[in-house]
């Protein structure tokens, strides 16, 4: 058993419960108790689950994540293009994801990468601009271009 | 029978076959990106039919919803992410069949299920529905409650190896459902003074982040530059032999009678029709231990469960006026719209219409094995023949286009990212995902039914346990729980012998 | 200019320079709902969307945002950009119901009144072997027996149940509210007997009554409505005073310019009163109402303080 995870996995959602469940202390008349009771339920599997772990006591730890660097370059990634989304515009942000993330992975082929970027792009604009006319975030760099021209 | 002649005669013009097939593939499609729903696609075309012949834009409507419950299964399949909500049940045999390169396989069984289910459906709208539906209405708070109590009970088969992490997840999906405006008092629960928290977290953007980051994730960390080769995509076409077929009878035959029970109770979902059919195929079968590594038999339970929902739940709408789920809803309005008045007299009032509907349903349903089975599902595979690294950037624009239109707030996109997080750190500690959904479904269900029975009875907690159907409910659901220990000891003693 | 255009970037629906009347609308124009798909206020909202597409010459895209009773919605648009683009179509409790019982960020000033489209009354109902027929039996049997009966409605401190309790303040009547999701879900439990007394939208329990399972002995507008023949309206009972309707209408944020205000409002009125769409309200037994401008403000903030007296005696 991976002892050291499951310590720090039950107690951390033992406080999300125990959080809950103070929280739900204010909530007017039936409206809190359910909350409330869940939040100690929350708390009680949460502590079995730290306490088990403790007392298994194995040490030996499962790899958490496979492939440290990868993963973070993605996380870091996905993360910069969701605050970027609304800033730059869908498009835009969505267009420099698809080149930003396969270099950041290690992908050395600039041609078959923007190839897959410009063809993926047109068929998401034309199934969600042009087909369902669903609003999304303007580009910034369209009002840049409309305002100096 | 000149009743379905008349209307069947009607449905088979130009117009409505067209929009039929159209929508059917438009549907799988939609299915298919995980974040869009059928939902979204049918409000957004049914302003658009308002100046056509009615047919035509019920048999749009019946394509995309019957066409999209089978659309789910793709990505489930071939990615484990599910499409909607209700194959998230998919994706625990979908994924390991296609894991060991029967993913053409899996898929094909997830076709011909999803068309088996619709048409069971269909029919049951057609000949029994009507009746069934005046049924319906005896079922109160108090039965509403039982019914969600019983669909937790069947959280027993997705608890994975460890059943105290299990539940505790489905604790914390029960807590998640519990926030925004609580309806029966007003009071805002765990809303942190945040305004777009007011209505809860929305399902799908938790479901999008949870199911699908992880899996994105773990594509970029195996960093594949290649892609596969056609030749290991083995989407070879093999035809089912009659003894697969024959295995697959039972449980269609269960998951089927299980979607329409649950679809023409208003309110309950193809989501809970999917685990409550899955859960019922692990019960019955002689090695549930096989199930979650790759039974063909879950695949086929969960996609027959979730399309034999969708007929079904258009009768409470047709016969009696009442919306079961937001599809229901759309067709009524729909209806209004072409001057229609929704209620007991619908039938009488515009048969051809009526039928003519019930038609599409069952007509689309069938169009799913031409159209599912080959050129969708050849499409949608062609996916895994780019590189890993390309897949993963266009897997999130998909997730983030999907989430950003549901309620069009940049903030959706921060929660889909912080589930996805969590739900990756979740999975590598062995916390399984799908009971936080489950919780997140039927825990709102459960505390208002509840609630509201007890107003009813003034306080009295007896009446939620002497009515008739509540307690066939509470039997049934002991028993859900019970059968499957006794089944496990039976097999512990025959072993010892 | 690179600040210029991080400013522009920063807000969701970016427009350029002031709107000149004379080029608008050159663009889409996106309507928020406060509900999600397929409800009376969407249905309404959708129609008529299609009809100011072709007035205006612009496409107009639709957006759910359903939760907290239309509060979520109504917050989320209070920060769209005044220029014209953003539109917000809402039925009436969103803005002056749920502000009574819920903490709202919004205000009625956080809205710029454009123009109402349409109204209808609420109504509730009883199955045909109640002991009351007319509006007077019906509150006298009510009253008589106080904690008796149980009433669905359409969620706690909605417009539904503020309509119907200020009726039965005034004949000092103790009804058991038992909150539904909506108008369906109330019929359902009112047609399967676990509520006594359907409180709702008309046009969702029109086809029961007409069958003679239901019977409607009272509307909460004051005057009667036609489809419910055997209705009384409030005015009926000496209450006109206490009337509460259900109504719609389409709003801009904050600060609209009154130019596009007014032309706005006379396109909706063309829009309203198209035959089509009369048609289409009749079917769901409502009538056109347009009222305009600065009138609508005033509608709204009688509505409001009238509702807040009603809240404050519930003591919700």
């Amino acid at each position: 058993m991976e002892a050291r995870q499951d310590i720090v996995l039950g107690l951390a959602l033992a406080g999300l419960g125990l959080a809950a469940a103070w929280m739900a202390r204010g909530y007017a008349g039936a409206s809190g108790i359910y909350p409330m009771v869940l939040g100690l339920i929350l708390t009680l599997l949460g502590g079995t689950v730290a306490v088990r772990a403790a007392r298994s006591g194995s040490r030996g730890a499962r790899a958490l994540v496979e492939a440290p660097g990868k993963l973070l370059v993605a996380v870091g990634i996905a993360t910069l293009y969701v605050a970027a989304v609304v800033p730059l515009g869908f498009y835009t942000a969505s267009f420099l994801l698809m080149l930003a993330m396969p270099f950041g992975l290690g992908l050395r082929r600039p041609v078959q990468a923007g190839v897959v970027a410009v063809i993926f792009m047109a068929s998401v604009y034309l199934v969600f601009t042009v087909l369902l006319e669903k609003p999304l975030p303007r580009e910034a760099i369209l009002s840049i271009l409309g305002s100096s021209g | 029978m000149e009743f379905y002649t008349n209307a069947l005669a009607q449905v088979l013009t130009v117009g409505p076959l067209v929009a039929m097939i159209g929508a059917t593939l438009l549907g799988v499609f939609i299915g298919a990106l995980p974040g869009l729903n059928p939902v979204m696609a049918i409000a957004l075309l049914l302003p658009l039919t308002y100046s056509m012949d009615p047919l035509v834009a019920l048999g749009m409507v019946a394509g995309i919803y019957n066409g999209s419950m089978y659309g789910g299964a793709i990505p489930a399949i071939l990615l484990r992410i599910p499409g909607t909500p209700a194959s998230i049940a998919t994706t625990f045999d979908g994924f390991p069949m296609a894991d060991r390169g029967e993913a053409s396989k899996a898929l094909k069984i997830a076709c011909w299920s999803s068309a088996v289910g619709g048409i069971a459906s269909a029919i049951a709208l057609m000949t029994v529905g009507p009746l069934l539906a005046r049924v319906t209405l005896h079922f109160g708070p108090a039965e509403y409650f039982w019914i969600a109590i019983f669909g937790m009970a069947s959280v027993g088969v997705m608890v994975g190896s460890d059943p105290v992490k299990g539940i505790m997840a489905a604790v914390l999906g029960l807590l998640i459902g519990t926030m925004g405006i609580d309806t029966l008092s007003g009071q805002a629960r765990f809303t942190f003074e945040q305004t777009w928290l007011l209505g809860g977290l929305d399902l799908i953007v938790v479901l999008v982040g949870l199911y699908a980051l992880p899996p994105v994730l773990q594509l970029a960390e195996k960093c594949d530059l290649k892609g596969l080769s056609a030749a290991q995509l083995k989407l070879t076409n093999m035809p089912f032999t009659r003894a697969e077929l024959r295995s697959f009878l039972p449980t269609w035959l269960r998951s089927s009678g299980i979607g329409i029970a649950v679809g023409i109770l208003p309110g309950a979902g193809g989501n809970i029709a999917a685990f409550l059919s899955y859960n019922a195929a692990k019960n019955a079968s002689d090695d549930p231990e096989s199930f979650g590594k790759g039974n063909p038999q879950g695949v086929a339970a969960a996609e027959c469960g979730n399309n034999a929902d969708n007929a079904a739940s258009m009768i409470p709408a047709l016969s009696l006026g009442i919306p079961g789920n937001v599809v229901a809803a759309l067709v009524l309005s729909a209806l209004t719209i072409h001057g229609l008045q929704p209620g007991p007299q619908l039938f009488h009032q515009n048969p051809v219409l009526v039928g003519g509907f019930m038609m599409e349903m069952l007509l689309t349903s069938v169009l799913i094995f031409a159209l599912g089975g080959t050129l969708a599902t050849r499409v949608f595979a062609q996916f895994q023949r780019l590189p890993g690294v390309l897949l993963v950037p266009s897997i999130l624009i998909l997730m983030c286009v999907g989430v950003y239109v549901i309620n069009g707030r940049p903030v959706d996109l921060w929660v889909m990212l912080g589930a996805g997080l969590i739900g990756y750190l979740f999975e590598k500690v062995n916390v399984p995902l799908a009971p936080i959904i489950l919780g997140m479904i039927l825990g709102p269900m459960a505390e208002q039914s509840v609630r509201r029975a007890l107003l009813i009875s003034r306080g009295d907690a007896t009446e939620l346990f002497t009515r008739p159907i509540s307690a066939v409910l509470i039997v049934m659901t002991l028993l859900v729980i019970v059968w499957p220990v006794v089944k496990a000891l039976r097999r512990r003693r025959l072993r010892a012998r | 200019m690179t600040f210029k255009a991080a400013c522009i970037g920063l807000t969701a629906a970016a427009a350029l320079a002031a709107p000149v009347l004379a080029e608008y609308p050159e663009r889409t124009i996106e309507m928020t709902i406060p509900a999600g798909a397929g409800g009376g206020t969407d249905t309404s909202a959708r129609k008529l969307a299609i009809l100011l597409e072709e007035k205006l010459g612009t496409s107009i895209a639709i957006l759910n945002v359903g939760g907290g009773g239309g509060s979520v919605g109504a917050s989320q648009f209070m920060q769209a950009k005044p220029d014209g683009y953003a539109l917000f179509a809402t039925w009436n409790s969103p803005l002056t119901t749920v502000p009574q019982v819920q903490n709202v960020a919004y205000s009625l000033d956080s809205f710029t009144p454009i123009a109402s489209t349409s109204e209808t009354a609420y109504t509730l109902c009883v199955k045909a072997d109640f002991p009351a027929t007319t509006g007077e039996e019906f509150l006298a049997e009510l009253a008589a027996n106080p904690g008796k009966y149980t009433y669905g409605n359409d969620g706690i401190g909605g417009t539904m149940q503020l309509a119907a309790e200020r009726i039965f303040q005034t004949r000092q009547i103790e009804a058991v509210a038992i909150p539904f999701g909506g108008a369906g879900e109330t019929l359902q439990n009112f047609l399967g007997g676990h509520v006594d007394i359907y409180g709702g939208s008309i046009s969702t329990v029109l086809p029961y009554v007409e069958s003679g399972e239901a019977k409607c002995p009272l509307v909460t507008s004051a005057a009667d409505v036609p489809a419910l023949p055997g209705a009384s309206g409030l005015e009926a009972l000496g209450m006109a005073d206490k009337e509460t309707l259900l109504w719609r209408a389409i709003l801009g944020p904050k600060g609209l310019d009154p130019q596009i205000v007014s032309l706005l409002a006379d396109t909706i009125e063309e829009a309203v009163n198209d035959p089509g769409y009369v048609e289409f309200l009749k079917t769901k037994g409502e009538v056109p109402n347009v009222v305009k401008g600065e009138a609508l403000g005033a509608r709204l903030q009688a509505e409001f303080d009238a509702l807040a007296a009603v809240s404050k005696a519930l003591g919700l």
